[in-house]
């Protein structure tokens, strides 16, 4: 009788515990805010292409009038161009507009963040719930190829492979490098909270009265992992927004001319004393989406711990 | 503990086999002929023939492989004849680029990587135990608030951004530091510290500000522990208290991850040497993926390996002098 | 005859979002030299925060009103320091919980050794000497080899048996015992109950027994305070609480109790 109690309690908690968190988050400035900024990264990435309608420049459109060619390429104006005609400044040399860069970049970033999560969760929690649930030889294989993943080098390993794959679909395959490297992570939690909750009483209630694996699974055990995999999966994306960025940063990632916020700090190297804007533009779209992104990882991961206290 | 340390060994010898044989497949099957490469644009087909009969590079996936691993632990001979050359011991090959030993470049660039890992271990172990037990111990005042937040924005600022930041601020606004450059110790002590200060201030930010808030959620936790209840129904002092009570099973978790880290680093801080172009292991890594080097991009990767590998086996060891509640078992 | 603890009119509050609350409302009694005085309640009832407020325990935060005087030196306001004193030396204390309330890094000699030198200074080979005699007193086997044994390496009885000699290695006065065998198997209850009983009689010392089970106190103690909500319901010797209980609560605190004597029927249902 207890056990029906327990159970039916715990199926009961997720609505309200959204409604609790979310209520939470609202309160909370900082969550508030980052997910404003979010929304407008979001919109930005959206809109790129009405952004360049607007101000009548394409990502990949030179404008020479920009910038001062007797001085190297060096932006007309004090700001690396910043003015009426390109609001956040142009390229050095070749006179980009440094808006529409930002506003392609960062569909190009969030999309592969956004992806590579994707697929990091699922391989994660498909992997470690067979890990956790069967245990045994299942576990034992799952579990050595987490251990040589992690062992691996995989900064250097991404950067290997992806400068000698072919050109092609360089988005796509930093999406699989990414979450090749980056699931063991998560399968790890996955695994650990699948084998405490696969011997609570309520899923041993559920298995004695008979209910199949996949009832198991979906109805007992999935439901009662899903905040941690959100809070998970959020604090996943600012490290693979970086991640993306730092690999486009080191040459191997989107393929010029595609804009991405990473490339676009990689080619400012050699610019920063002259033209400190064209780093610190993207630099600080880069630096508040990461923060963004985590501080809202943290306040989700707060809001649901308070709530497990209570 | 012999038994224990046996499998440990194995297991070790097992995973970098496994990092060897995956790097070469994914090599062998991918990229463009390395003999190619080699031979640049005035180029005959018997050249290219000799070239991979010298390499050994027409011979099956199976015997560059073993012929790779021997190279190793015995020391391989490339060529015949007149031009056989013997590679020593732990031979690792030939450069593509330079044709300079692979081994001899590890040798040489390991220091550098070594000098910035230390370095920047040092001041993020500081700062961030420092700042991570004051917030802990001022929990919810406004320092706790301010340095959480700092560490929150300074572990979301990517390395290479810092680096530029830094650069800008201090070499070419406040020029209080030289443009960075490779500097040798024997330069002038004062002179190599001003070069390799900016590595290790972009490199010891993140760390710093993770660790900090591991400190403070460590700390926050053990001081709601019951034995820290205890330790105060007993009379100690409030130095003794924190000290023996709190601070060793706070920081315990604190040491293990560092390990890992410090050892990560060792194999190489590729994006923070190439922004400062300091010639360290990581510089190579990046130099040698950028003009698919083989020999020497094998080299870093099972480097990286080793040390992320040893450095597990050593963190377990370790930790079972810190917890006495773990010991080794054999599995 | 001077009481050694004297409890009068406490009242714990604590700040809340919902504004103050008290958790402990005007309790007040007293301990005599040499006897046991058993606190009943159940859980959020005060028991605790009633001994933590004697121990200068309560968490940041709490503010305390009225008086708690041991051997006439006034507890509540006291200065940390002469807190400090007090606390290992005069009073004690043992918790429900012996294995978390142990330090699990540090040997269980060495957690007897800090309290014994922090009092009474001295070599640590002299305190070694002590720690030796105190775990001999609890009855642990092979004192000298078990004090350089960790708390993991122990049996849950052993454990608390280490905590009381822990307690009790300053010879105090006053031992607060906070549900010590509430987290123990039944058998070893009894041998832990024994166990404080004869080392209370045999030092005269005043006990506190906080416990949620009446059984308990029954065996235990000379006079019983029961506590609901943080009032104080029922306060008197044990004969008396036990024979004509004044309020309804303590009543059905009794009823609760299985007897022997009782029809099975009536236990399962």
């Amino acid at each position: 009788m207890t056990v029906a109690a327990h159970s039916q309690q715990v199926a009961g908690a997720p609505a309200t515990s959204g409604r609790r968190v979310a209520g939470a988050l609202l309160h909370d400035r900082a969550a508030v805010l980052s997910s404003a900024f979010l929304a407008l990264i979001v919109l930005m990435a959206i809109c790129a292409p009405l952004i360049s309608a607007i101000t009548g420049h394409g990502p990949n459109d030179f404008d020479t009038a920009a910038v001062n060619t007797d001085l190297g390429g060096v932006p007309h104006g004090s700001l690396g161009g910043i003015g009426a005609e390109h609001p956040l400044g142009v390229e050095p040399q070749n006179g980009r507009d440094i808006l529409a860069r930002i506003a392609y970049g960062a569909r190009v970033s969030l999309l592969i963040a956004l992806a590579a999560t994707a697929l990091t969760t699922l391989l994660g929690v498909v992997l470690g719930m067979l890990a956790g649930f069967y245990q045994g030889w299942a576990d034992q294989v799952i579990c050595r190829v987490m251990d040589f993943l992690m062992a691996f080098p995989a900064l250097i390993f991404m950067i290997a492979i992806l400068s000698s794959l072919p050109q092609g679909n360089r988005s796509v395959l930093l999406v699989v490098v990414i979450s090749v490297f980056g699931w063991p992570y998560l399968a790890r939690v996955v695994r650990g909270q699948t084998m405490t909750l696969a011997n609570r009483e309520f899923v041993e209630a559920a298995r004695a009265s008979g209910a199949s694996t996949g009832a198991l699974v979906f109805k007992e055990i999935l439901p009662n992992l899903r905040s941690s995999l959100i809070v998970m999966t959020t604090l996943a994306v600012p490290g693979y927004v970086g991640t993306e960025a730092g690999l486009s940063f080191l040459g191997v990632g989107v393929a010029p001319p595609t804009p991405s916020w990473g490339q676009m700090i990689a080619s400012s190297v050699g610019w920063y004393a002259v033209d400190p804007m064209y780093f610190a533009i993207p630099g600080t779209f880069l630096f508040l989406t990461v923060l963004s992104l985590t501080v809202l990882g943290d306040r989700l991961r707060a809001a649901f711990d308070s709530g497990e206290a209570a | 503990m012999a038994r224990y340390l046996a499998g440990r060994a194995a297991g070790v010898v097992l995973i970098l086999f496994l990092v060897c044989l995956f790097t070469f497949v994914i090599f062998f099957t991918l990229s463009p002929d390395p003999a190619v490469m080699i031979c640049g644009k005035t180029c005959t087909p018997e050249r290219i023939d000799q070239i991979r009969d010298v390499l050994g590079l027409d011979e099956p996936f199976l015997a560059q492989f073993f012929g790779f691993l021997a190279g190793i632990f015995a020391g391989r001979d490339y060529g015949a004849g007149a031009n056989l050359v013997h590679c020593a011991a732990p031979c690792l090959g030939y450069s593509f680029q330079t044709n300079q030993s692979v081994w001899d470049m590890v040798v040489e660039r390991l220091p550098v990587s070594a000098t910035v890992a230390v370095g920047a271990a040092v001041l993020w172990l500081f700062l961030g135990i420092v700042a991570g037990l004051l917030s802990a111990v001022k929990e919810g005042t406004w320092w706790d608030r301010a340095a959480m937040g700092l560490a929150l924005g300074g572990s979301s600022v990517p390395n290479y951004v810092l680096a530029l930041a830094l650069q800008y601020v201090l070499v070419v606004q406040l020029q209080v530091l030289p443009f960075p450059q490779a500097v040798a110790f024997s330069d002038g002590p004062a002179l190599w510290f001003q070069s390799y200060l900016m590595p290790w201030l972009v490199l010891a930010t993140g760390y710093a500000c993770l660790y900090a808030r591991l400190t403070r959620a460590n700390v926050i936790d053990t001081l709601a522990e019951n034995f820290m209840r205890t330790a105060r129904s007993k009379g100690l002092s409030p130095a003794l208290t924190m000290r023996r009570h709190a601070l060793r099973p706070a920081l315990t978790p604190i040491a293990t991850i560092f390990g890992m880290d410090f050892a990560a680093l060792l194999g190489g801080a590729l994006i923070t040497e190439t922004v400062f172009g300091l010639n360290g292991v990581g510089k190579m890594a990046a130099d040698s993926i950028a003009k698919n080097d083989q020999p020497v991009i094998m080299a870093v990767t099972l480097l990286a390996a080793f040390f992320v590998v040893i450095g597990n086996v050593v963190v377990d060891l370790v930790y079972t002098r810190l917890d006495p509640r773990v010991r080794i078992t054999a599995r | 005859m001077s009481e050694l603890l004297v409890v009068e009119d406490l009242t714990v509050t604590f700040p809340t979002t919902r504004g103050p609350v008290d958790v402990v409302k005007d309790v007040s009694f007293t301990v005599g030299r040499d006897e046991t005085v058993g606190i009943v309640g159940e859980s959020g009832s005060g028991k605790s925060m009633t001994s933590l407020a004697i121990m200068g325990l309560l968490p940041r935060g709490a503010t305390t009103r009225g008086s708690i005087r041991l051997d006439g030196t006034e507890v509540l306001g006291a200065s940390a320091r002469e807190l400090r004193r007090l606390r290992g030396d005069r009073m004690s204390m043992i918790f429900q919980d012996p294995l978390s309330s142990l330090n699990p890094y540090y040997t269980v000699g060495l957690q007897i050794e800090e309290l014994y030198r922090a009092h009474r200074g001295g070599s640590r080979a002299a305190a070694r000497e002590v720690v030796t005699g105190a775990l001999r007193q609890v009855g642990l086997p092979d004192p000298e080899r078990r004090a350089r044994h960790y708390p993991h390496q122990f049996s849950g009885g052993q454990r608390q048996r280490i905590m009381i000699a822990m307690a009790l290695v300053c010879s105090p006065s006053l031992l607060i015992a906070d549900e010590p065998t509430t987290a123990l198997d039944v058998t070893v209850q009894a041998q832990i109950l024994r166990l404080l009983a004869d080392l209370r009689g045999q030092s005269g010392m005043g006990m506190v027994f906080i416990t949620h089970d009446l059984a308990v106190i029954s065996s235990i103690a000379t006079r019983v305070l029961v506590m609901r909500r943080g009032e104080q319901v029922e306060y008197g010797t044990a004969e008396q609480v036990f024979a004509e209980p004044r309020h309804d609560y303590t009543r059905m605190l009794l009823d609760s109790i299985p007897r022997i004597d009782d029809p099975l029927d009536e236990v399962s249902a």
